[in-house]
């Protein structure tokens, strides 16, 4: 069914009344054009009547003033002394007022005779018996004549003679009252001396009607009654169509757009909907929906309150109440995004708490937990009111300063350290020193396209103001400086940043690790190696390099990709086992372990072992943890590598799924002396070999240092006395040899 | 005045309508109430180009006839066959005092041949000077008295009544017949021949009282004591006449209104001293 808007209803009642004024217009119209048809009729017929009694009033007139004139004293003194006669009819007929302008009189012996010469005589006999009255046509002119006797006494006894009265008949009866004829056109068909009884005069008159004013009056009316009782229709219904468009139409479609906006979830503001109406029904639906409305927009605002309260705690720490890391990557993300359209000096601040490690294993979680809670206060306090401190990692803060240059950084980082060292640890009980290491990275204004590097130049900065006796605030830009001076200019840093950038650059070599006592080769350590420039670089000219910049998951990944490459192409032996050094950090790293799962598909031909190096601080330990778990379950052997320099290795033993240790060149070194150190290494390895550890030793060179490792029970061995890392083409032939 | 309503009331006269012609193709009419034998027959003669219908004669005449004297009021005819209206100044006047002095003369003659001896003439206005110039004339010896009501002479504007009635007598001897316009009694223009208006302009101030001089035995004027149309001194004048004077205190020209009782009072108080008379 086709629908119709309340507006075209309104809109056909408004054209509809227009329709009615016009037909009864139109039917007014017929009806006084009929009447017009009557009266003209009648007007006609009216004419007639009152030509005839006009002209009978005329004759009438005529008659009594030849009446007067007959038995007027000097009339009949012309007769008997008609020496003035011309003086009487000219100049006494008109002072007596006897006669009508325009009338004249001659007066005739009853032979018919004129007394005096006369100025007309009538057409006809004039000498006859009864007074009589006729038109004439005469001289183009139609006339009026009137004949009357006069006698010498009223008892008429002597006829004196006969008077004549002349009156021209178009002025006489034009002269009359005429409701019906327009005198003016008035006019009598007579021909030259015709006469004619005055009764028969209405029949040769031809004149035209006069306008009806009471048909003029009438249609007048008529008109302006048709006119006003439009102007009325019109009026009442565009009164009408206003009063429906703004009492109905009007607030109906209001509200009906403001229902579509409430289902098409536009939201509507509770104003639109708060003016009362005027129809009382509109008024209950408006008041409905004003309270649904009412109802609803509390109800979003305690959406909007829970969901501002769940945004907060999103982006809160629980521990620290400072912003958390998602809170940080939003900013983060938002800030790199505006910062082309609106430069601006902005700098980054990481903070990473000193030996907060042992802090925690010393004194334990829930006083390592305070002293981040001091430390996030303080540095809040430090920190300017806009700017936000994040907690990105265990002990590692950060913040983004904007509108800041690096020296004004640097200041709010100098306060950020002041505020720590001020800070109560010793209520804790805490006795050590407790600081933080600052790295700052600074984008300036007229270079935003740097901002994407800041967090890892801050690391950079960080980490170099975590070396022994370094500033513990650091920019990044004097390490840089620094780096260009030691590093960054040398041959391994242009190798190492050209091997991460293209595949193929760094090779793996693989050196024999035996199983003891049997010497039998077991698996084959990968150590990686940059060609540059047509000559191998070693490790420890790029390995430095790899730490200062922090590339240690890039290194491994580019590492991995290498291994992947030699292992698909099998050149190594099956059976042959392959040990993978990677560094703490890139364990942390979600990629560099999705790469070593990816080649566990290998680790049915070849064992595969992980080498994880403890130089380095494990910050993520639970990460790494998980991580190892999954990795174990992909049959990777776990070794600690290293063992005996770097940190916490005792942590790393008790908290991490190692599988073997393997002990450094150092401590293994030892074991060849006899001396109070050799006694603990060894103490140390048996005891490890009796908790069930396979032990490692590595940089073994002659046969003593062999047989010692041996019965102290080290499960394998490595060293240049056995064999010393080869290219991978070699190994085929070096296990042919060692196999017997 | 009082008696006179009564017998007014009471007697209600016959009066009949008379005819003479006084010249040919001129008839001249009056109204003839016979009245009582041994009363002297009046003959009233009314105003200047009045008819007998003028209330003053006509109050007077009825009462007259009431009273049982033989009245005969004529109308002028002034030269008008059957006149019976008053004649307007604009018309054309040929009539004459001569003509009008010998209808009365007819009039007196047709009451002797009706058998009235005794006449008494009575006149209003100007009619008294028509009948002083009657009286002028070869009055009848049957005409015993005369009772002139509002006795005037013929007036004009005095300043030029000489040259005027020289131009007249002028145009007489030269037989210069066209029209004069000249103020006369009443009239502002009187339209005349000249030789009908130096017949009336002739009776002038003088003429008329010498005339009523000569026949100041027969004569009783009344006037009207607030008669603003006579001339100057005209009052005195008429005693030094000779003449018996009846001046009715506050009464205009006409006489009429309460003042008519008694122009009829002294009429009748005359009449009555021709009554038995023979």
């Amino acid at each position: 069914m086709k629908r119709v808007a309340l507006r075209h209803l309104a809109l056909l009642f408004m054209a509809t009344l227009v329709g009615l004024t016009a037909v009864i217009g139109g039917f007014a119209y017929l009806k006084s054009r009929e009447l017009a048809a009557l009266v003209a009729q009648y007007s006609a017929t009216g004419a007639r009547r009152e030509l005839d009694a006009h002209i009978a009033r005329l004759a009438d007139a005529l008659h009594k003033r030849g009446e007067a004139l007959a038995r007027w004293d000097e009339t009949r003194l012309q007769f008997v002394s008609p020496e003035y006669y011309a003086f009487w009819r000219t100049q006494r007929v008109r002072d007596s007022g006897l006669l009508p302008a325009g009338a004249a009189v001659e007066l005739f012996r009853p032979g018919g005779e004129a007394l005096a010469s006369p100025r007309f005589i009538p057409p006809g006999r004039i000498a006859g018996g009864a007074p009589r009255t006729f038109a004439a046509q005469s001289g183009g002119r139609a006339w009026l004549f009137h004949v009357v006797a006069v006698h010498s006494d009223d008892n008429r006894q002597a006829l004196l003679g006969y008077g004549v009265i002349r009156e021209e008949l178009l002025p006489a009866v034009r002269q009359g009252n005429f409701h019906f004829i327009d005198p003016a056109t008035l006019d009598f068909a007579l021909a030259d001396g015709e006469m004619l009884d005055p009764r028969a005069l209405a029949a040769r008159a031809r004149f035209a009607l006069l306008p009806r004013e009471e048909q003029r009056l009438y249609e007048r009316l008529l008109t302006q009654t048709v006119l006003g009782l439009s102007g009325i229709l019109l009026f009442g219904a565009v009164l009408t169509f206003w009063i429906v468009n703004r009492l109905l139409v009007k607030p109906m479609r209001h509200l009906a757009r403001q229902i579509e906006r409430m289902r098409a979830n536009e939201g509507t503001p509770l104003r639109d909907l708060a003016k009362p109406l005027r129809v009382v029904e509109l008024e209950e639906i408006r008041s409905s929906l004003y309270e649904y409305q009412m109802q609803l927009a509390e109800l979003h605002g305690t959406l909007a309150i829970q969901n501002q309260v769940f945004r907060t705690q999103a982006r809160q720490d629980a521990l620290t109440r400072c912003h958390n890391r998602r809170a940080y990557e939003e900013d983060w993300s938002r800030l790199v995004e505006s910062l082309p359209a609106a430069p601006q000096d902005v700098a980054y601040l990481l903070f990473d708490c000193d030996r907060f490690k042992p802090i925690n294993d010393t004194y334990g979680h829930a006083k390592g937990d305070r002293v981040l809670v001091m430390i996030a206060d303080a540095l809040v306090m430090a920190l300017r009111a806009q700017d936000r401190l994040y907690r990105i990692g265990g002990d590692e803060f950060a913040t983004i300063l904007t509108h800041t240059t690096a020296a004004q950084a640097k200041q709010i980082a100098q306060r950020c350290q002041a505020m720590i060292e001020a800070a109560p640890f010793a209520e804790l009980g805490i006795t050590e020193p407790i600081a933080v290491s600052i790295g700052i990275a600074v984008c300036p204004r007229e270079a935003p396209e740097r901002i994407a590097a800041l967090p890892k130049q801050a690391d950079i900065a960080m980490y170099s103001a975590k070396q022994p006796g370094h500033h513990k605030i650091v920019l990044y830009d004097e390490v840089a400086r620094d780096a260009t001076d030691t590093l960054v200019a040398s041959r391994e840093t242009s190798a190492l940043f050209q091997a991460l950038a293209k595949p193929g650059m760094i090779e793996m070599a693989y050196q024999p690790i035996h199983a003891l006592p049997s010497r039998r080769l077991d698996y084959f350590e990968a150590l990686a190696r940059i060609r540059y420039a047509g000559e191998l670089l070693m490790p420890q000219g790029f390995l430095p390099v790899v730490a200062s910049r922090r590339l240690e998951a890039e290194f491994d990944l580019a590492v991995l990709m290498a291994i992947e490459g030699d292992l698909e192409s099998a050149q190594l032996p099956a059976g042959c086992g392959v040990s993978i050094n990677l560094s703490a950090q890139s364990l942390a790293r979600p990629e560099v372990v999705t790469q070593l799962l990816e080649l566990s598909r290998h680790a049915d031909r070849h064992p595969l072992m992980l080498e994880i190096t403890e130089t380095s601080l494990i910050t993520q330990i639970e990460d790494v943890r998980s991580y190892l778990d999954l990795l174990r379950s992909s049959h990777y052997k776990i070794a600690m590598d290293d063992f005996g320099t770097g940190y916490s290795p005792m942590r790393y033993l008790v908290d991490l799924p190692v599988d073997s240790v393997k002990f450094d060149i150092s401590l293994v070194r030892k074991l060849a002396e006899d001396d109070r150190a050799a006694r603990i290494v060894a103490d140390f390895a048996r005891m490890m070999a009796d908790a069930g550890y396979a032990l490692v030793a590595e940089g073994v060179e002659d046969e003593a240092v062999l047989a010692r490792v041996a019965a102290l029970g080290f499960a394998h061995v490595q060293g240049f006395l056995l064999g010393r890392p080869m290219p991978l083409a070699a190994l085929a032939q070096h296990c042919a040899r060692a196999q017997p | 005045m009082m008696v006179w309503l009564l017998m007014l009331l009471a007697t209600g006269a016959h009066a009949e309508r008379v005819r003479i012609v006084v010249r040919p193709g001129i008839d001249a009419s009056a109204e003839y109430t016979p009245g009582a034998s041994g009363k002297p027959a009046v003959l009233l003669v009314h105003g200047f180009l009045q008819t007998r219908d003028f209330p003053t004669v006509a109050t007077l005449a009825n009462a007259l006839a009431d009273a049982g004297y033989p009245t005969l009021a004529p109308n002028l005819s002034l030269g008008i066959p059957n006149r019976a209206q008053s004649l307007a100044c604009e018309a054309v006047h040929q009539h004459t005092m001569e003509g009008d002095s010998a209808e009365i003369a007819q009039w007196v003659g047709w009451l002797k041949a009706r058998g009235h001896q005794r006449i008494v003439l009575i006149g209003h206005s100007f009619g008294s000077l028509n009948i002083l110039a009657y009286l002028s004339g070869k009055p009848d010896p049957a005409v015993r008295g005369f009772i002139g009501a509002s006795l005037i002479e013929a007036q004009t504007d005095e300043r030029r009544r000489a040259e005027l009635l020289a131009t007249l007598r002028e145009r007489m001897r030269a037989d210069n017949a066209a029209l004069v316009r000249a103020p006369l009694s009443f009239c502002k223009a009187y339209t005349a021949t000249p030789a009908s208006l130096l017949s009336y302009l002739q009776w002038d101030r003088q003429r008329t009282l010498a005339a009523l001089a000569a026949h100041h035995d027969k004569a009783f004027l009344v006037m009207g004591g607030a008669d603003e149309r006579l001339s100057a001194r005209w009052l005195e004048a008429l005693g030094k006449a000779g003449a018996r004077v009846k001046v009715i205190g506050g009464a205009s020209h006409f006489l009429d209104g309460e003042h008519e009782f008694d122009l009829i009072d002294a009429t009748l108080s005359h009449l009555a001293l021709f009554d038995g008379k023979r």
